[in-house]
């Protein structure tokens, strides 16, 4: 814990203008369970991490607690975390490897954006945060929500007719 | 089986458009006709119908998002099937780019892989 003290403390490095580096995208599921501030820490620690691979933090989102489209680890929900932020190769692989040793940490997927940006004049964006879904008493034993367009396997003339199809644009 | 699955599933949906009972299960197909010209413009039919304009195309602001589920949930099926081209209406170059954001979008669980069916 000492350490990602010193870590939380590095500051974002100076690019000389003209530097290129990726940009890079990573979404992280955190435990719902987990308190707000000790998510806080855990995005404070990856941005030193950036930070001190070189790298630079573009914007954080918080999405705040939502649900998930399946369980994850027995979790319905989950602390969605965006982080977006400018490195070398190096970077994704030490973000990577620090999401890995945290164990609040669920799930992650990494994404290049984009190849040879300025590292000096990308723009650093305010960090966002939401509110996630209303939070609502899960009721045991409830079926799952239709989700998205009805089945197409089924011949379009067999169906209902007030069966909505998928959207037909103009 | 499968197929009976999906049509008891589509009986609850549908409510009475034109699912009556046994036999009468082509009950609706009156009201089709009915419709006439609009019938034309669902694009339901075989060898007329109007032609589908891809969503991605149509709006040039509009760009395939993994992080956007609401809107990428058009394009799966209440199973959590991608939906073949030829429903959606998307060109191959935006099928392409959707399909690769549905299975980005199923990677961080926001969407799903597959969702059972009722019962």
């Amino acid at each position: 814990m000492q350490q990602t003290e010193t870590q939380t403390a590095a500051a974002a490095p100076q690019h000389a203008p003209g530097t290129k580096l990726r940009e890079y995208e990573t979404i992280f599921l955190v435990k719902p369970d987990l308190a707000e501030d000790l998510v806080d820490k855990i995005v404070e620690r990856m941005r030193g991490i950036v930070h001190r691979d070189g790298g630079k933090v573009i914007k954080v989102e918080n999405w705040g607690k939502k649900k998930t489209a399946y369980e994850v680890k027995k979790n319905l929900r989950a602390i969605f975390v965006r982080f977006l932020y400018l490195g070398g190769t190096h970077a994704v692989a030490e973000f990577e490897r620090n999401l890995r040793m945290t164990d609040d940490v669920m799930k992650y997927q990494s994404l290049k954006i984009a190849d040879e940006v300025d590292a000096a004049a990308r723009a650093v964006e305010a960090d966002v945060k939401l509110p996630g879904d209303p939070e609502m008493p899960e009721r045991a034993g409830r079926e799952p929500e239709a989700f998205g367009a009805p089945e197409f396997g089924a011949r379009r003339d067999e169906l209902g007719d007030d069966v909505e199809l998928p959207p037909e644009a103009e | 089986m499968s197929d009976l699955k999906k049509e008891m599933a589509f009986g609850d949906r549908a409510g009475g458009g034109g699912r009556g009972g046994p036999g009468g299960d082509r009950g609706g197909r009156g009201g089709r006709e009915d419709r006439g010209g609009s019938d034309m413009d669902r694009g339901g039919g075989r060898g007329f119908g109007r032609k589908k304009v891809c969503r991605y195309c149509a709006d040039h602001n509009l760009k395939v998002d993994y992080k956007n589920a609401a809107d990428l949930k058009y394009f799966v099926t209440e199973r959590g099937k991608i939906v073949p081209r030829r429903i959606s209406g998307n060109c191959a170059k935006h099928q392409r780019q959707v399909a690769t954001a549905i299975k980005r979008g199923r990677q961080v669980a926001l969407l799903p892989f597959t969702v059972m069916a009722h019962q």
